[in-house]
């Protein structure tokens, strides 16, 4: 196994009485994507939080190596400023002008919005919205992207089209990425691994490694008995 | 092009009725002057130059009491909007003062200050600055968090997230409320004007008023409420404004 980037051994986070997560231990290694599910308010926002460095755990170690984005459900954009500035915010301050023009018209080709560089982001539909946070997210070339249900404001056929996107995204641009989502069948077709966590205190209930991959239709090997893995872990089947 | 005609529409039936009730003798004498009078003191007002020359005044005072009422209020609003301790411990405090209204200063803008423009300048201060602290700091308390976290996902430094987070995230809520305050100190100072000084619109009504010029008290108003318009039209331009729009369009 190479080199782990991001490490949580035996974390606790704790609100003022309740503990959202104990006893929590995760490796992920480079160009690893992982997938948390798990019922929703169980604690995988906070589980990113911890790792983005937005907050400290209660108990426990979080280790990060390289700086991080995360993308969000929705939101996350400046609403004042356009497409183009909103990459170009994204970008190190330290790159030259040249250069970061030279990134932003990259990004705006990758992700298919040239011509929405001057608009502003309440102006474009959630799934376009959500690919400028992509593409804010993943110009600035950090080795970490952290994902909290990053599509799930979309309708059903964008949220499978900006899946695909992702994906293939990252085979072009490979990034160490820890994605949460209640979505248990965009977790089996774009995962790694996937850990299921259990209701607060979130921890780790089950981990299960997926074929070689992504992403996968829901027909090919694996994904099913996988997806079905899962629901029986969540009580759902 | 109804923008237009309508209010003109209207206002050429105030005027009719004003002229007809005025004709048929329905006010006592010396009460209500009437619209050719009315507009015989405004030649008079600006072929003696004593019109543009208050409206100037008037202007100038304004212009020195909400910048500074702003330069001063928009920072004090971004620290008590950024932290709870100085939120609670001035909170009441703000809300006391603007509760008060800037008149009440009069007094004291006199002994602080003596006459002239000093004290209308004083008075227009406090007149904007409680208003705006408290919309700044209300706006800044409601920034939503996920910035600030993209913002130190970013490594932007303290002075960054000032400049390119917080301020830019209330500009919708800090352009209404300069619309207000401008409303506001553009009626407090025709009353501040009513006291310490010898020149402006306040002033003018209150001397017409001693020589019991009704003519003159009416151009007066109709020219305060006009430059009032053009002050607000002036204002809610700020809305449109491409970086600022965003707030008013979600």
């Amino acid at each position: 196994m190479s080199e782990a980037i991001l490490e949580l051994e035996n974390v606790g986070f704790d609100y003022p009485a309740l503990t959202v997560i104990d006893g929590l231990d995760l490796s992920v290694a480079k160009h690893e994507l992982v997938v948390c599910v798990g019922p929703s308010g169980c604690g995988k926002s906070t589980l990113l939080s911890l790792l983005a460095g937005h907050l400290a755990p209660t108990r426990g170690t979080v280790q990060r190596k390289g700086q991080s984005r995360t993308i969000y459900q929705d939101g996350g954009l400046f609403p004042w400023l356009t497409v183009r500035e909103n990459i170009s915010a994204g970008l190190p301050r330290t790159t030259p002008p040249d250069a970061r023009d030279e990134k932003i018209a990259e990004w705006l080709e990758i992700t298919r919005l040239g011509e929405f560089a001057n608009t502003y982001p309440h102006q474009l539909s959630g799934g376009m919205r959500q690919r400028v946070e992509l593409a804010r997210a993943l110009a600035a070339e950090t080795d970490i992207l952290l994902l909290d249900e990053p599509f799930s404001a979309l309708d059903y056929q964008s949220r499978t089209r900006m899946r695909r996107e992702l994906v293939s995204t990252l085979a072009e641009r490979p990034r160490t990425v820890v994605f949460v989502t209640h979505d248990i069948e965009e977790a089996v077709q774009i995962a790694d691994r996937v850990l299921v966590l259990a209701s607060r205190p979130a921890r780790v209930r089950k981990v299960l490694a997926l074929p070689a991959g992504r992403s996968r239709s829901p027909a090919s090997p694996g994904v099913a008995l996988a997806e079905q893995a899962i629901m029986d872990e969540l009580g759902l089947s | 092009m109804r923008r237009f005609v309508f209010p003109l529409v209207t206002g050429l039936v105030i005027l009719a009725i004003w002229w007809l009730a005025w004709s048929a003798g329905a006010f006592p004498v010396g009460t209500v002057p009437s619209p050719p009078e009315v507009a015989h003191a405004f030649g008079e007002e600006i072929a003696s130059g004593r019109l543009p020359a208050d409206i100037i005044a008037s202007l100038y005072r304004v212009a020195w009491g909400f910048t500074a009422g702003v330069l001063a209020a928009v920072p004090l609003g971004l620290v008590i909007g950024r932290s709870l301790a100085t939120r609670e411990a001035l909170m009441p405090w703000i809300n006391f003062f603007r509760s008060l209204s800037p008149i009440a200063w009069i007094p004291f803008a006199i002994v602080w200050f003596g006459v002239g423009d000093p004290p209308a300048i004083f008075i227009l201060f406090i007149a904007v600055f409680f208003q705006i602290t408290l919309a700044t700091s209300a706006a800044v308390a409601t920034v939503p968090k996920i910035y600030y976290r993209v913002a130190e996902d970013m490594g932007l430094s303290a002075a960054d997230v000032l400049f390119r987070v917080t301020l830019p995230a209330i500009m919708p809520q800090l352009v209404t409320a300069l619309r207000v305050a401008i409303g506001v100190a553009w009626m407090v100072v025709v009353a501040a004007e009513m006291i310490a000084v010898r020149s402006g619109l306040g002033f003018l009504i209150v001397d017409a008023r001693n020589g019991l010029r009704m003519d003159l008290v009416v151009c007066g108003m109709i020219t305060i409420g006009t430059i009032g318009i053009v002050l607000d039209v002036v204002f809610a331009r700020l809305a449109k404004i491409p970086s600022v729009r965003w707030g008013f369009e979600r």
